[in-house]
This record gives structure tokens, C-alpha cells and sequence, in this order.
């Protein structure tokens, strides 16, 4: 049950004081249910401590610890090793930033640049409905909140920008455009027609090709093209389409 | 010693908010109401503001809704008070509390998504130690956003922020406060990302950097709280208060650190030690596994010290198991499936048919910057430091005494936050303060000591031998003898961590730069939670002393703690404020000190 695993971590690495990019090679004995951040932090204490990560919560909650683990972009907190090696069926892991932003140094990317797009999209409600009963809260049925209250658990972790086949030409990205699509829902929000004008523009969703794997990266497992597809298929267009 | 760091540029705002979390953000959008246009600089540790800790929260919001035909604000006083351990300050109590379903309904009008009821309303559920009527029965009393309600709080403060204008400093950190006299005129500003200095004046400084929990080995806190609010509070020869009080979950999961809530207790999940053995009944024969969490966190410690914990090498501490795999596949699929979740992703555990690890977890800090009830800092009992705010998890108005209740924190921190911001747009003046002299001096010498260092130690080393000393001594479990010896061995890893290396000498996201910054905050935070412990010979609420197991009397008021010296901590105290019970009007007998009993 505690048997341990040797596994070779392939880190690509960036120093922005000389602009140096290589890969550095941190061969290490583990136990089974060590988890990825886990082997950076034990990297930092009895290899490397110039190795650069970035985390927060590390209970898959907030998004800061997303990498790309042989080519596929997820929550470093939750890989464990011995699934990483199931999955893969490797002990060699590839590991290197996401490709949303601009590299800061080694495994960390520039979020507050990612975070641009869903700045852009407007992640609050823009002109608020009037409440009928004002002072209290507004009156949400159980089964309107449920057309998208999946879409509200996006912790813009950026996998799925990262692995979109559209999100590096021009495109919102799934993670933006998804937060327009959940105010266009909201029956508290107004102002849908400047949210339409957005989700329809040259950076709109047009731009998706529907390869759906928004949805199969996702670390949260939110139908990320699902809502993508309400809009394509014109659903909120008219008035009383939430 | 030549000093190669210099301030890069002066910012010049209205108000500085330093932590962009539930609390500091409420600030900020209660500003921007308020006063449409105020010049925000808001600054955060993280990558992002929605990576706060505020984001962690699963619970929910205790508030007492006025429409509700049985719930009333005196009951949710009363448990506030009773949970504390007779040791909140009453006058916050009552204003915190009065203002809870104001505060849900501003949260829900802003578009938070709140869970619903069949008729469309906010949903409510009942918590531990929320009652009705002073303890007869459970109140349905927390609103909540399903199992992730700090998240939409979070998102729903930063989206009112950023919708204002704030401008975020992202991945930066706070070194130090600049002040002008008695007046606090801002911060000096550390950017991780390029690696500058920068120096933000603003007219009003408010701190809300949450909690300290990296203090100890397994915590519920994120990466990043490391209590840096606390310590260049104390680096500035300002008082802590209440350091001592720190709240333990009995459960947390071995590894991540994450709660195993009570619910996993209440569906009939059973703690067992390294033998099998049901050890609660011994403890608790009557209550077992539903004994309140201070005394199961104290149950499961007991089988640890006595020699009936279970080590995975994988994690290197020792725990208990949590049995479930006796309930049907009902409860495990429709009452559990999240918490049984995190076993599966965090463990690889299957709780239908494994035992599952899970010791006591540090997961609240209740002491803090000491405030009034507006969030202003208090330099003592009676005196302010003007321009000072401290709001959140880094603060002690205070709400929380000796020992929180589930839900109360997510209230205390959106409330704080916008009575801070609301005391702080009535303050603002014209006068643009100037960067004093000295300003940045304190920071330039540290980072220097940080760099100049050329001994052979490890701070990260250093780091995990401070967590397993505080988790052993300064823990569940506390006694003259251990705390002693705790200060003794704080004193050798602070110089231990003087002679620390840092292998890389760049400026720019050099976050072995930022982990020596965060343990010498770490060491410094630890040493007043253990002297304040050391001091305190009595029981109350999360501290617990087992040289002196009862409460006493003699030690009803609040620690303040100074810094007087380096290593030097010199202890005060604030009276308890009772005014619910001096004002004598109906009910005011239970707010008296009060056994604590359930």
C-alpha cells in the first residue's frame, strides 16, 4: 500500500533575468498519495529551491496551481502520483506552464494578463434588474438557477483557454465567455444587449470550433461547451429566453 | 552595510487595502458605493484575487432573517457569546449580528447565487452551535451558495471591485507600514512579478490579510497565510491581541489539509485508532463521535500522543481513521458525496471501503490586530493609529473570542469590511501625505539580511521544523513545560534562519525570496501565539491548557501582545466589553459569564 514510486519530472524552466528557457530533469522516490504540489514543495526543500511554482488553496478551489502534465493542462493539488501514473502510464511527466499568458518564471504564467479576457467579459452584473420586492432578495425558482448554476463553479483556472484550439487567435476563450453567459441567464441582470454584442464580436463565439474539449479538461467537470452552445444556437436572443 | 534597494515609484491613492479577500474587497465595493470614483489600490499575495482563502469557504453565512417567524438576532448573540467562551466583545456582537441579513441581501442583490428554497427565496440550513431560543434547538440560520459559499462571495467582491475602478496590484506583497507620526500614510509594496519596490501613500490603509495557519503542520488555510498582516503589525510596535486563541478542526484530511466536516460524524462515520478501536466512547460515552469539536480535536490528539496513531510515510504525521464504510451506499452517494469526494481525489481513498486518515487541523485564527468596532487599529486601550483599518481573519474586533463558530466567519468579514469601508470614506481629507524619509529603511534592511545570508540551512527545512514544533507544543494540547520549550526552540530557528542561504539572488518572482520573508513572519507570529498561551494559565474556547484545565475568572480580558524588542514580547490586557449584560434590558442574564456547556 505504501509502496513507493520513482518518477523523473521533466520541469520546463525560464529565468527572466537572462531569458533562459531549458528543461531540468528532478528524479524523485515517492510515496503513492503524494500529490504534484506535493513533489514541487519537496523539490524546494531537498533539491532545488529556485524551482518556481505557484499555488494557493491546493483543494482545487482556486485555479492557481494549473500546469500542463504531459501536454494535458490540470490542478497540480489533485494529481496524485500513483494516478498520474495510471493515467499516463508513465513515470516521466513533461511538466511546463499553461499557455495562456506570458511565462513569469518557470512553472508560473502571468494570470493577471489571462485574467484580461474575463475583465473583458464583464464577470459581475453590469445594469441590475429592478427587484420587485426591494430590500429583499430577488426571487430565483430552484429550476432557473439550476440552467446555470453549473457554470457559477468556474474557478478561471484557465485549462480549458489553455487546451481550446481557438483561444490564441483573437478568441474570449471558453472560462470569459462562459462568465458573460451565466449574467445572460441571471434574471438579474439588464444589460444583454451590450453582453450579446460581446459573446457576438470578432472575439466572440464564433471563433469556438467546438472540439469540446473545454469540457473534457475541465478540473471542476463543468459542461464549459454546453453554454458555449446555448449561445451559438441563439438562445438568448429574445427576451424571456432565460 | 551598503544598501542596493531602493523605492522604484510612489503611488498615490485614497485608500490602500492590503489583501484582496472577502474583507478587503468588501471594503472596496462599499467605498466605491459610497463614493463613486475613490482611488482603490487593492494588493494581493496571490496570482489573482479570486485565489484568496474567502474563496475555501464552504459552510455558508449565518444571518438572521426578520422575516423568519422563530429566529431572532438575541438568539444568534447568544450562541455568538456562548461559543466564544465569554471572552467577544459584546458590542461587536450585537452590531455584527444585527446587520447579518442586510448583509445577505446586499451580497444576493450584487448577484451572488445563493442556494434557493422551492418558493425562490434564499435557502437556509441549520450549523453547529446555532440555536433558537439560548440553546433549546437548532436555528435555520446559514445561507449559503451549495458547498462553495466563500467562492461566491469572493466572486461577487471582486466583480463589484474591478465593476468600480479598483486597481489591483497583483502577486505583491505588503513589507512594511509607512506612517507619519501617529498616522499611518500607507505601505511599502514589494512586487513579486518584476521585483520592485514601490511605496503607496493613500490617506487610508486598511490590512485585511487573513490568518496565520502555515504556523502549524496540518492546517485548513491556503499556501499564502502566513500571517504577514500580524507581523508587520508587531514590527511596527503595534499590539496583537488575543494571538493565543487559534481554533482547531478535529477532522481535517491528512495530506491537503482540507475539513472532513462534522456531517461525516453526524451521518454515523466512526473514529477509530490504530487498534480499531472506537475510542469516542471512552471519551465520550454518551456523545461519542458528536462530543463538541474541541473535545473530539482533544480525543483523537490523546490517542496520537498515547501511541495509537497511524503514520503514512507519504504525510509523516500521525492520525486516526474515520470509519464509513458501514453506511449504506444511500448516504455515501446522496448525504457525503462531496466530502467523500475529497478522499477519493486527495487520497485515493474509497470510503466505502477504506479507512480514512484524518487528525486535528488548524483552521482559525480568532485573535488579531485589535480594532474598535468601525475596524480602526487600536495602538492601545485608548488611543488609534489614524489611517489604520484592519478588517477579515487578520483582525480582532472581536466577534469570535476564544473560539468561532462555523458560518460566523464569512459574516464577520463582509460586515467588517464594510464598516471599515464606510468609517474610512467619512475620514478621507484632501491632504495628500508625502513619503516621510525613512519610509522603506526597515524593509531594505531585511531583504538585505535575506540576501546577504551565507550559511548552509534550508529556510523550507526551517519551515516544516517551526510547523511540527507548533502543532506538538503550541497545538490541541498545551502545558507550561511544552510552551517553554516552544520559545526556546523558536529562538534557535530564528537564528537557525539568520544563517538560512537563498540560492537564487534575483529580485524578480524569486519565491525563495518571499518563503524566507514568510517564515521570519511565520517565527515571529509563532512566538507571540506562544507567549500569549504561556501567559494565559487557564482553559478557554481554543486554547487549552492542560496544566489548567477550567476557565478562571482572573482571566476574563483580552491578550495584547507587543513587540517591544526583538524576541522581546511584553504582555497587556483589553477588558471584555459586556454592554449586552450591563445594559440590563430583557434576556441580559445570559450574557454574564456563562458555563459553556452543550
Amino acid at each position: 500500500m505504501d509502496s513507493n514510486y520513482k518518477l523523473t519530472l521533466k520541469i520546463k524552466r525560464y529565468n527572466p533575468d537572462t531569458k533562459e528557457s531549458w528543461v531540468q530533469d528532478y528524479v524523485l522516490e515517492v510515496g503513492r498519495i503524494l500529490r504534484f504540489t506535493d513533489l514541487f514543495r519537496k523539490i524546494n526543500n531537498e533539491l532545488d529551491a529556485s524551482l518556481a511554482w505557484n499555488s494557493s488553496c491546493e483543494h482545487a478551489q482556486c485555479g492557481t496551481c494549473a500546469v500542463k502534465v504531459n501536454g494535458k493542462p490540470l490542478l497540480a493539488c489533485e494529481l496524485l502520483v500513483e494516478n498520474a501514473v495510471n493515467q499516463f502510464h508513465t513515470t516521466i511527466f513533461h511538466i511546463e506552464p499553461i499557455t495562456i499568458a506570458p511565462v513569469v518564471r518557470d512553472l508560473i504564467v502571468d494570470l493577471e494578463k489571462a485574467y484580461e479576457r474575463v475583465n473583458e467579459a464583464k464577470p459581475y452584473i453590469i445594469e441590475p434588474a429592478k427587484n420587485p420586492s426591494q430590500g429583499n432578495d430577488y426571487q430565483i425558482f430552484p429550476r432557473n438557477l439550476e440552467r446555470y448554476v453549473d457554470a457559477t463553479r468556474c474557478i478561471n483556472c484557465f485549462c480549458c483557454a489553455t487546451v481550446c484550439i481557438s483561444s490564441h487567435k483573437g478568441f474570449l476563450g471558453p472560462n470569459a465567455v462562459m462568465a458573460s453567459i451565466v449574467r445572460l441567464m441571471d434574471p438579474r441582470e439588464t444589460a444583454r444587449k451590450e453582453r450579446l454584442d460581446t459573446l457576438y464580436s470578432e472575439k466572440g463565439i464564433y471563433r469556438c470550433h467546438t472540439s469540446k474539449a473545454c469540457s473534457f479538461v475541465c478540473p471542476k467537470e463543468i459542461d464549459v461547451a454546453h453554454f458555449i452552445a446555448l449561445a451559438k444556437e441563439g438562445r438568448f436572443k429574445s427576451k424571456d429566453s432565460r | 552595510m551598503p544598501n542596493k534597494f531602493s523605492i522604484s515609484s510612489t503611488i498615490q491613492c485614497d485608500v490602500l487595502i492590503v489583501g484582496a479577500g472577502g474583507a478587503g474587497l468588501r471594503c472596496a465595493a462599499e467605498i466605491l458605493e459610497k463614493r463613486p470614483g475613490t482611488n482603490i489600490v487593492a494588493v494581493t499575495k496571490v496570482a489573482h484575487p479570486q485565489k484568496s482563502h474567502t474563496q475555501t469557504a464552504q459552510g455558508g453565512m449565518a444571518a438572521v432573517d426578520p422575516q423568519d417567524p422563530v429566529d431572532k438576532p438575541i438568539y444568534h448573540m447568544f450562541d455568538t457569546w456562548k461559543g466564544s467562551d465569554c471572552s467577544a466583545d459584546q458590542n461587536i456582537i450585537r452590531k455584527i449580528v444585527e446587520s447579518g441579513w442586510e448583509q445577505t441581501v446586499w451580497m444576493e442583490n450584487h448577484g451572488m447565487h445563493l442556494s434557493r428554497d422551492e418558493n425562490g427565496r434564499v435557502s437556509k440550513r441549520t450549523f453547529g452551535g446555532h440555536t433558537l431560543n439560548f440553546g433549546e434547538t437548532s436555528a435555520f440560520r446559514c445561507v449559503f451558495e451549495a458547498d462553495r459559499t466563500g467562492k461566491g462571495i469572493m466572486d461577487n467582491v471582486w466583480g463589484e471591485a474591478l465593476k468600480g475602478g479598483t486597481s489591483f496590484i497583483n502577486q505583491a506583497i505588503a513589507t512594511e507600514l509607512v506612517f507619519k507620526g501617529d498616522n499611518c500614510v500607507g505601505a511599502i509594496i514589494f512586487r513579486q512579478k518584476d521585483g520592485e519596490f514601490v511605496a503607496v501613500l493613500a490617506k487610508a490603509t486598511v490590512l485585511a490579510t487573513g490568518g496565520n495557519g502555515q504556523v502549524f503542520k496540518v492546517t485548513t488555510n491556503c499556501r499564502q497565510n502566513t500571517g504577514d498582516g500580524l507581523a508587520i503589525t508587531i514590527q511596527a510596535g503595534l499590539p496583537v491581541m488575543d494571538p493565543e486563541a487559534i481554533q482547531f478542526h478535529p477532522t481535517g484530511i491528512v495530506g491537503p489539509g482540507i475539513l472532513a466536516s462534522e456531517t461525516l460524524r453526524s451521518v454515523g462515520g466512526i473514529l477509530r485508532n490504530k487498534d480499531l478501536e472506537p475510542f469516542m466512547e471512552r471519551y465520550a460515552p454518551k456523545m461519542k463521535e458528536l462530543a463538541p469539536r474541541d473535545l473530539v480535536a482533544r480525543a483523537i490528539e490523546t490517542e496520537i500522543r498515547e501511541g495509537r496513531g497511524i503514520l503514512n510515510p507519504d504525510h509523516d504525521i500521525e492520525h486516526v481513521w474515520i470509519d464509513l464504510r458501514h453506511l449504506s451506499d444511500y448516504i455515501h452517494d446522496v448525504q457525503i458525496p462531496e466530502v467523500s469526494s475529497f478522499f477519493r481525489r486527495f487520497v485515493n481513498l474509497d470510503p466505502k471501503k477504506d479507512l480514512c486518515p484524518v487528525r486535528p487541523s488548524n483552521h482559525y485564527q480568532m485573535g488579531g490586530i485589535p480594532t474598535n468596532e468601525f475596524g480602526e487599529v487600536q495602538k492601545s486601550n485608548d488611543e488609534l493609529i489614524h489611517g489604520l483599518f484592519a478588517v477579515g481573519e487578520c483582525a480582532a474586533a472581536s466577534f469570535h473570542g476564544f473560539n468561532r463558530l462555523g458560518t460566523n466567519s464569512i459574516l464577520e468579514l463582509i460586515t467588517m469590511g464594510k464598516v471599515a469601508g464606510e468609517k474610512g470614506v467619512a475620514s478621507l481629507g484632501n491632504e495628500r501625505p508625502e513619503l516621510p524619509k525613512n519610509a522603506g529603511d526597515m524593509t531594505f534592511s531585511l531583504f538585505s539580511k535575506f540576501m546577504e545570508q551565507k550559511g548552509r540551512d534550508n529556510p523550507g527545512q526551517i519551515r516544516e521544523e517551526m510547523r511540527m514544533l507548533m502543532t506538538e507544543k503550541v497545538g490541541v494540547f498545551r502545558t507550561e513545560d511544552g510552551i517553554g520549550l516552544a520559545i526556546e526552540v523558536l529562538e534557535e530557528l530564528k537564528e537557525r534562519a539568520g544563517e538560512a542561504t537563498l540560492s537564487s539572488k534575483s529580485l524578480s518572482m524569486n519565491q525563495e525570496l518571499i518563503q524566507r520573508w514568510e517564515l521570519h513572519n511565520l517565527l515571529s507570529v509563532s512566538t507571540f501565539i506562544a507567549h500569549g498561551a504561556l501567559n494565559r494559565r487557564e482553559s478557554r474556547g481554543g486554547h487549552f491548557r492542560e496544566d489548567f484545565p477550567e476557565r478562571k475568572d482572573q482571566f476574563n480580558y483580552h491578550t495584547l501582545a507587543f513587540m517591544t524588542e526583538p524576541g522581546q514580547v511584553e504582555l497587556g490586557q483589553r477588558p471584555i466589553d459586556m454592554s449586552i449584560y450591563e445594559e440590563r434590558q430583557e434576556h441580559y442574564e445570559k450574557f454574564g459569564m456563562i458555563e459553556r456547556k452543550y
